[in-house]
């Protein structure tokens, strides 16, 4: 549905050229809801902007619904106004001086589409966004959400067969964000339109998508599932920027089946998880919330005695530091059973919630 | 198929704006570098000489001219930004009484040409028979007038009089703007207020204040209306002067264009590195980061027992810029000659001098090709300078920067010069049949105008969201639609505020007409002109009152916009 294929973006700037997006490929399959997640400078807004038109790449190709919109060596470059797209944008870039009505509209208009059938299009994109009330409304006299959402009408009016959403949730205060995270979940669902989606907020990102492409510095690290970011990365950036990661060093001693016996710091760790042909030094990955507390001396495999250093209360949850020789090791657990700092516990990490990555932490 | 090849088509733009601009601006300018080196003083005229640049520098007169038009640019730069930095800080920062009234009326003198404003104050400050000499006079029981406005100070006090409406325009916002917290970290940390005023608000005015003090300076350049009613009469000449002069009353009765070519030529370097001050001054001016966020009302300064004098101050100024001379303009255009204020005088009443402006063949064509020419060159300017500040501000096209640059370059030709050079142009150019026509008004005055336009058209673009008219884009929407439905649109007051401040500033216009005047396009500035250096004040107060009249409305019409626009 859309492909990108290997494509780079520079900027001119004073001290020289900057590469904005640097050989990004990415496919989009129909009824897809793809994710850009990366923190902001990594290019995933110029990228999104490239499948628009309104970055012109230096290299690569770009193909809607089986249409090359931007071919680097076939020197093509559609105009935005000439792709197949809609687009929902970060300000919401709704007209001050049309009506609730005219914006959305505005798409059917350009396509020729007038009258009767326009009207008609018109009131159910507004209806799908809940503003069949507002149609007349001046532009001006909407709330933040509601400009959301018009923006949102006005995309899917045009009937596009690619949705584009640039950070369309940064704007909203934290609790309407949340609402129309649901809501737009809520659409998706409904409309079942293929979406290129782009956020920095991992939590969107993860309820969202059905694939996420993870961006840094103009290239992306590591593209997959929600799950398959969050349980099983491959990379340590992953690792880091989705949730909370614990890295420890570690050297791979032996294999086992499926599980790989690792040498670190905290002791020996069974890892069922992550890179099965590393050798040498590695990384491996827990996640503070995947760890649990165990009775002293139970003695079950990768039960790691130690002492709690600290413990901060957050009312639901606990977090903990445990001192596991020497080295801590960040724990979060619900607050049921409070241990006091200095007591001596055992720390239980399970095989399969140990990735193994084959990434060391002075490359990263 | 659909699918754009990419090419030179991205410089297409940059490519016919600078065409249009090199022609507006750079083909004057290189006639009359060209015209500077001619014997004959003519672009087309054979030869090369240095004798221009000898006869204009080696004068004895030079360097006096020089001095003057010095003193003249420092004198109304100070007591113009004395009077409109006053008042704009009275309006903004403190608890004057009538505020808001004095914010609203203080660009009204905008509406008074500066032709009419020195005519009026010869009529109250001459020394033989000016209004306010007499009544001083016949009081004090004087022998001799009091003021003599035909002098050097008589100069300068009306040109800062007619400057102060855009002083305060540039530095109220500026003033408004400040964020209050600076200065209320400055009095807790035990700074009194006149400590906090040299200390704190003047630094941080710095570039506002500069800006206003570079475009006061390149005005003062740039003005004839002033010089030639005022200094001329006495032979004190500055630099707008001493080319009308050398161009129509030399003893010889003939041009010297020569010359002229070969004094604009090395006062335009000066006046061009001026006007990139002023460019360099106000984008650090946006730079500055100063203002604060929207939600702070700034704390008045509060004036105490100074609060009356305040207002009497800003009265004053309403006085001497309003007032008093549109009083003088009515009564004189009510006389059948020039006399003073009296019940006797009362009994010569007559309204001949108006049923003329309504009557006379002459004053109406005039009137006519001033409508003409100020709507015309008005729809240049606007339409030339929206596409200008879209591919400036908006687009990625190569070079625009020089298309910016090229657009201001005219701020700081005076009209003079200009009307001067684009005479070498078409009469060299013969096969555009221009010259002697009000189409040659309508070129020199979209010259002068533009940088005004792009001005103030650039400042609204930045405003505009570039993700609306992307959102255009998106929407399906090519080019020409989203420029039509969604940047002209949304830009709409902006455009029509140049516009009317464009065709009323064409109104007024002197310089430039007098300079290109013909038999066929007498505008009326030029007909005042004539009438005043003929010997018929009573009739060109006629004429300048129905002037101001029109002038008024427009100007406040276009304040108006302005404010909404806020």
């Amino acid at each position: 549905m859309l492909e990108i294929d290997g494509i780079s973006v520079e900027y001119r700037a004073d001290a020289g050229p900057v590469r904005a997006v640097d050989g990004v490929s990415v496919a989009v399959a129909k009824g897809e809801f793809f994710t850009l997640l990366g923190p902001s400078g990594c290019g995933k807004t110029t990228t999104l902007r490239s499948v628009a038109g309104f970055e012109t790449p230096i290299a690569g190709r770009i193909a809607i619904a089986g249409r090359v919109v931007y071919s680097a060596e076939r020197r093509i470059a559609v105009p935005v106004h000439k792709r197949d797209i809609a687009m929902v944008f970060q300000s919401y870039a709704i007209w001050p001086h049309m009506s609730v009505a005219e914006n959305v509209a505005f798409p059917l208009a350009a396509a020729g589409v007038r009258g009767q059938e326009a009207r008609g299009r018109v009131a159910r994109a507004l209806e799908l966004v809940g503003l069949g009330a507002l149609i007349d409304r001046p532009a001006t006299q909407l709330s933040g959400g509601q400009q959301q959402r018009v923006a949102l009408a006005r995309a899917i009016a045009k009937d596009a067969s690619l949705l584009l959403l640039d950070e369309p949730l940064s704007n909203l205060d934290a609790q309407l964000r949340e609402q129309m995270r649901g809501e737009l979940a809520a659409l998706r669902a409904r409309l079942g339109a293929t979406t290129l989606y782009v956020t920095h907020d991992q939590e969107e990102a993860l309820s969202l998508s059905d694939r996420v492409a993870l961006m840094r510095d103009g290239r992306v690290v590591e593209c997959g599932t929600p799950q398959d970011l969050y349980y099983r990365p491959k990379r340590l950036f992953t690792a880091q920027f989705i949730g909370r990661a614990e890295i420890v060093p570690c050297t791979v001693a032996r294999r086992d089946g499926r599980t790989t016996l690792l040498e670190t710091p905290l002791g020996p760790i069974a890892s069922a998880c992550g890179a099965a042909g590393a050798a040498g030094a590695a990384s491996l990955m827990i996640r503070p919330e995947h760890l649990t507390i165990v009775p002293a001396g139970s003695g079950a495999p990768n039960t790691l005695p130690g002492t709690v250093a600290s413990a901060v209360f957050l009312g639901r949850l606990f977090e903990y530091e445990i001192d596991i020789g020497g080295r801590r090791l960040k724990l979060q657990t619900l607050s049921a059973q409070p241990h006091a700092p200095g007591a001596r516990v055992a720390v239980h990490a399970p095989p399969e919630r140990c990735v193994l990555i084959d990434e060391t932490t002075e490359r990263h | 198929m659909n699918a754009r090849r990419w090419a030179p088509r991205q410089y297409l733009p940059t490519i016919g704006l600078t065409a249009v601009l090199a022609f507006l601006v750079l083909v004057p300018l290189g006639f009359l570098l060209v015209s500077s080196l001619r014997p004959g003083g003519m672009p087309w005229s054979p030869g090369f000489t240095l004798a221009n640049y000898m006869a204009v520098y080696a004068d004895p007169a030079l360097p006096r001219m020089i001095k003057n038009t010095l003193i003249f640019v420092a004198g109304s730069v100070a007591l113009g930004l004395l009077f409109g930095g006053t008042l704009a800080w009275l309006v903004e920062r403190t608890d004057m009484p009538a505020r808001r009234l004095v914010r609203a009326l203080v660009i009204l003198p905008m509406a008074t040409p500066p032709l009419l404003l020195a005519i009026a104050w010869i009529m109250l400050l001459s020394p033989r028979t000016g209004f306010f000499n007499e009544v001083l006079q016949k009081a004090l029981g004087l022998s001799g007038p009091v003021f003599d406005i035909y002098s050097m100070a008589g100069m300068i006090f009306v040109e800062a009089v007619a400057v102060v409406p855009t002083t305060f325009l540039i530095l109220a916002p500026a003033f408004r703007n400040m964020d209050p917290a600076l200065e209320e970290a400055a009095a807790a940390s035990g700074a009194g207020p006149a400590r906090i005023l040299w200390k704190v608000f003047l630094p941080l005015m710095a570039p506002a204040l500069i800006s206003a003090a570079v475009f006061i300076s390149v005005a003062g350049f740039v003005v004839f209306d002033i010089p030639g009613t005022i200094g001329m009469p006495v032979r004190i000449f500055v630099l707008s002067s001493q080319i009308y002069y050398w161009g129509n009353d030399t003893p010889s009765g003939l041009p010297l264009y020569g010359q002229i070519s070969a004094l604009a030529a090395v006062f335009l370097v000066v006046l061009l590195a001026l006007g990139l001050l002023y460019q360099r001054a106000t984008r650090r001016m946006t730079r500055f980061a100063v203002i604060g966020g929207k939600g702070y009302r700034p704390r008045p300064f509060r004036l105490g027992r100074w609060r009356i004098a305040a207002l009497a101050f800003a009265g004053l100024y309403f006085a001497l810029a309003v007032l008093a001379p549109l009083a003088v303009l009515l009564w004189t255009s009510l006389m059948p000659y020039l006399t003073g204020f009296s019940t006797e005088a009362m009994k010569l009443a007559t309204l001949a001098n108006h049923a003329a402006v309504f009557e006379n063949r002459r004053i109406g064509t005039a009137a006519l090709n001033t409508l003409i020419v100020a709507a015309c060159a008005a729809t240049a300017v606007t339409a030339l300078a929206a596409l200008i500040s879209w591919v400036v501000v908006r687009s990625r096209a190569a070079g625009r920067r020089l298309v910016d640059l090229l657009a201001f370059v005219p701020i700081s030709i005076p009209g003079i010069i200009i009307g001067v050079a684009l005479i070498y142009v078409y009469l060299t150019l013969s096969f555009l049949p221009v010259y002697g026509t009000i189409w040659i008004l309508v070129v020199a005055y979209a010259t002068v105008y533009l940088s005004y336009g792009t001005r103030s058209l650039n400042a609204v673009l930045i405003q505009l969201h570039a993700e609306l008219e992307e959102a255009g884009a998106a929407s399906g929407a090519a080019w020409w639609r989203v420029f039509r439905r969604i940047t002209l649109a949304l830009a709409l007051p902006g455009l029509v505020a140049v516009w009317i401040w464009v065709a009323a500033h064409a109104g007024r216009e002197l310089s430039s007409a007098l300079i290109l005047q013909g038999r066929d396009n007498v505008v009326l500035s030029t007909l005042l002109w004539d009438f005043w250096s003929a010997g018929q004040p009573n009739r060109a107060a006629a004429v300048g009152v129905w002037l101001i009249v029109a002038l008024g409305v427009m100007v406040g019409a276009w304040q108006m916009l302005q404010r909404r626009e806020r």
